[in-house]
Order: structure tokens, then sequence, then C-alpha cells
């Protein structure tokens, strides 16, 4: 009999299509859509509304066959909603629009810019909160930024090559233009804009006993959670400008955590020691949730974390590749994930 | 790849002539390097469904003949692989397998086949972990993390060149 948990994950939706893994899903920040990237070299979009009967229902709304030569790893939407770039393992950078038709409605999505430049493998991008810069990261070790400008033009302002391996995955600040890319030499990177000189390498957060795969901030920006191949999922805080440090260790998966995302949650909204919902998702199958709060009463500085749901074989026998929540106002409760089956979930975290 | 060869005169072993394996499984359905050329794997369907054990004979059987990149010489001759390096748990699966010699550049190579080997074989419940045999390699730790990173083996199976020369081991075709 499994553990009584105050929350279980609903199955919501199962989207197929996909003829290969899916590597990874992105929400649109602005619209009712969720993308999802595949080795199959495509990226699917899925609308999703409600009926008139209070289901959320989810449909292919387009397949876009990208151009890419090889496998799609990783999908992000620009703050406004109007953008999503694709990183792939042919080394470059998407960046996608959809073309207005005569009558100035939306039709195809078009490669509005191709961004050449990494030497091997593409593993993640993301856009800052402001959406004027964008950051990608590559097998070939480095982290680059490129600031978007007017007609789809990109330059690139960096190229930091701090990292010693892989560099697997970035993530930006909610709020500030602070970079963090997770890499194979077990290390989370920070990176910050010098006005009068480069972009450079602020912090580096040791810890992690294996590859980092994925990095999540806070929704409050103070914290950061990382997700690593040593089956651990880290929490930093972050005590001073650029100052970070490791205040707990989510352990229970039995493999890879290769995903972690972190949401508002739903329960405690009210409640100002809350710090939202932390989803992780392993190759060992089984998505977890832990509901985050800062403990004023004791330590201040050390959050505590609770589980308060598990869903085992969410993708049957399949890895799972990335979990996401929603970051839509009224859609807190989504979440979606990818996985080895090709397939793209979406749960409702309901309370039981 | 260079034309050094790590290892000229490795030991070779006389390989067993008998088959283990009760029955032979399917090459995966949903195999993302379906090899047309391997029909003696091609015999049953294997329901996900069925958990039928598999033991270590039968995993041995699927990877004993793989060539090694650089000698006319399966893994099992070589000793590279053998039956009790094979650790089975309920849904996993770990293959030990020891490089000849400790300096083996081939390592990963020979790492990858035996992946590619039983991922088109086993049912896709079986996670597989494949490592060298402790103590035999010098660079054990960074070998054993790239043969085992996910992102890099698909990215790997990507590069025609190093497909090719991976089913040149999995054939016997140098």
């Amino acid at each position: 009999m499994d553990e009584e948990f105050p929350y279980y994950l609903q199955n919501i939706a199962n989207l197929g299509g996909h003829e290969d893994r899916a590597w990874h899903i992105a929400w649109n920040p602005t619209k009712s859509l969720l993308a999802s990237c595949s080795a199959d070299k495509s990226v699917k979009l899925f609308t999703y509304n409600h009926d008139g009967e209070g289901n959320l229902n989810f449909t292919l709304a387009t397949s876009i066959p990208t151009g890419h030569l090889k496998t799609v790893r990783a999908v992000a939407w620009s703050p406004s909603g109007r953008t999503l770039a694709t990183a792939s393992f042919d080394s470059n950078i998407g960046i996608w629009e959809q073309e207005l038709d005569d009558d100035g409605n939306p039709g195809e999505w078009e490669c509005a810019s191709l961004l050449e430049g990494h030497e091997t493998e593409c593993k993640s991008v993301a856009y800052s909160s402001s959406g004027n810069l964008l950051a990608s990261c590559s097998r070939d070790k480095t982290v680059w930024v490129w600031e978007v400008q007017p007609d789809s033009d990109f330059e690139c302002m960096g190229v930091l090559m701090e990292h010693t391996q892989d560099v697997k995955c970035v993530a930006w600040h909610p709020t500030e233009e602070i970079l963090a890319s997770g890499s194979y030499d077990d290390t989370i990177k920070l990176y910050v804009d010098d006005p009068m000189d480069d972009w450079f390498c602020c912090a580096t957060l040791t810890g992690h006993a294996s590859t980092v795969w994925s990095i999540s901030w806070s929704p409050n920006g103070k914290y950061l959670a990382s997700a690593s191949d040593d089956k651990t999922v880290r929490i930093w805080r972050r005590i001073g400008e650029h100052e970070f440090k490791c205040v707990l260790v989510l352990e229970g998966h039995e493999r890879s955590v290769y995903s972690v995302s972190w949401g508002i949650g739903k329960s405690n909204q009210e409640i100002d020691s809350s710090l939202g919902w932390i989803a992780s998702a392993s190759g060992d199958g089984v998505i977890r949730v832990w509901d985050l709060s800062e403990n004023s009463s004791t330590e201040p500085m050390i959050p505590s974390a609770k589980l308060i749901a598990r869903l085992p074989t969410a993708h049957g026998v399949h890895d799972i590749n990335s979990v996401v929540w929603c970051p839509r106002k009224g859609h807190e409760d989504l979440l979606a994930t990818s996985g080895d089956d090709g397939m793209v979930k979406v749960w409702r975290i309901q309370g039981t | 790849m260079s034309g050094e060869i790590f290892n000229p005169n490795p030991t070779v072993f006389r390989s067993s002539t008998k088959s283990h394996s009760p029955r032979r499984l399917l090459a995966a359905k949903k195999s993302l390097w379906i090899n047309e050329y391997e029909p003696s794997q091609l015999v049953q369907v294997l329901d996900e469904d069925e958990e039928e054990a598999i033991d270590q004979d039968e995993i041995f059987d699927l990877i004993k003949n793989i060539y090694d990149p650089e000698h006319p010489n399966t893994l099992e001759e070589l000793h590279v692989v053998s039956a009790p390096q094979i650790d089975i748990a309920e849904n996993r699966v770990k293959v030990e397998f020891t490089p000849t010699v400790p300096h083996c550049g081939m390592s990963t190579l020979i790492g990858l086949s035996i992946r590619v080997r039983l991922i088109r074989s086993l049912p896709t419940r079986f996670k597989l972990d494949i490592v060298v045999k402790p103590g035999s390699h010098q660079s054990e730790h960074a070998v054993n993390k790239q043969l085992n990173d996910k992102e890099r083996v698909a990215a790997a199976l990507e590069n025609p060149a190093l497909v090719k020369t991976v089913e040149d081991c999995l054939t016997g075709r140098a």
C-alpha cells in the first residue's frame, strides 16, 4: 500500500505523436500553448482550453519540422510568448516566429533566425525575464549570451568558457539578469554582466557528486534548485549578492534526476513563509513534489521541505526527461512531463 | 581514429560454443537504431507485460560475440566480458567489462557497443549500467561517466561515423 500523501497527480492529458524520445517541454507564458521537442527533430505545439464542463482539453495545434539536422534537445519561449527558441544537437539555435497571413491572422511558424557558433551539441536555451537576452550552452563547455535585437537579429554579448566539461542547462533568475548554468563537471556557475567590461562568472557552486542536469530558480528569486546525476536535488540559498550556500539536499530518487521545476504552488499563497513547490523527475520514472517553506521560528536560513506527492511509472518503464510547472496565472496546479516513450503528459496536482 | 593500436598482443581465450540461452530475444520494437542485417536476433516478440526473468547467461550470449574494435576477436575470446560480470536486479542490468590494458582508449567504444547491442535486444523496462571493472582502467571514473551519460550516448549515436564503427564491432566487419 502506498504511503498517504496530501496531494496526488491526476493525469489530464497524454499527448503522443513524437516518433522518438521527447526531451523537453515549455509552457508559453502568455498563450494557451505547450511546446515539446524530440529526437525526431520536430517541435510540437499543443493548445489547451476549458470545455463547458470544467475539463481542460489539449490538442495538437501544429508540428514544426524545424529543419534541424539532429535531435532538438530543448525549447524555450520568450516572455512575450511570440518567439520560440530551439536548441539542437546539430549545434545550432533556431528562433521561430509565427508569420501573419494576408489578413493578419497567425499562420505557420517560420525560422526567423539561426544562431550558429557552438562547436558541438547544444543542450539548453533560455530567455531572460526581460526578453532582452538569450543564453545557450553546449557540450563544447561554453555558455553564450546573446542580446535580442529588433528584426530577429541577435548579437553575441559573451562566450563564457568557465566550465571544464559539457554545459547541460542554463536558467535565468526570475527578475535580475543573473544567469546560472549546470554542467557535466558537477558544478553550477553564475554569471553577471559587468557594465564596464564583459559577462563574467561571479560564483561557482560545488557540492553535487555528479553531473548537474537541470536548474530552476525559486519564484521569489532567493533560492536555486538543482537536479543531478547523483540522484539528489539540492537547494541553494542566496546569502550575498553573488554568494550562495547549499541549505538542503532532497533525496529519494533511485536514478539520475534529469529535471527540476520550482513553481509557485497553490496551497499557501497567503502564508509568507511558503516558497512554492518543487517537482523533480528522474530516470527511475518517478515524479516527486515537495512543498518548500521558510521556517522563521527555528533556523531562519534553512528552508524545510515536505514530500507532498509521488507518482511512480509516470511514463511507464521509461525515463522522464523533463518536468515543468505551468507559469500562467490560474494554472499553477498544472505540471507537464516528457519522456523516453515520446509522450508529453499533463498532470494536475490535487488534494487527496 | 589514430593509427596506434592500444594492445597489439592481446591474450585470446577459446570461446565456448554452447549457447546458454533457452530463448532468444527480439530487437526492441522502438529501437532507434534498427539494423537490418541482424536476422539471427529476430525470433520472438517479447511482450512488455511478460516479466520473464532474464539471467546472466542470456545477457552474456547477447554481448559475447561483439568484436573488439582493434582485433579480429570477440569480447568473449579476449575475456573482456563474462557471465559472472553481469549483475541483474529486477529492472536493471549492470555489465562490467574488463579492458585488455589499463590505458585502453577503445574502452568507450567497447562500452557503447555493449549498450547498443543490449538496447536493441532487451525489453525497454531494463535500465542499463555499463562500467569498467573496478581497478582495470586508469581513467575508470571518466570512462564510466561517459558510458552512462544518456545525453552523450544519444548524441554519439547521431554521429554517422561513430555509428558505423559500432556496427562494425557488432557484426564483425572491420
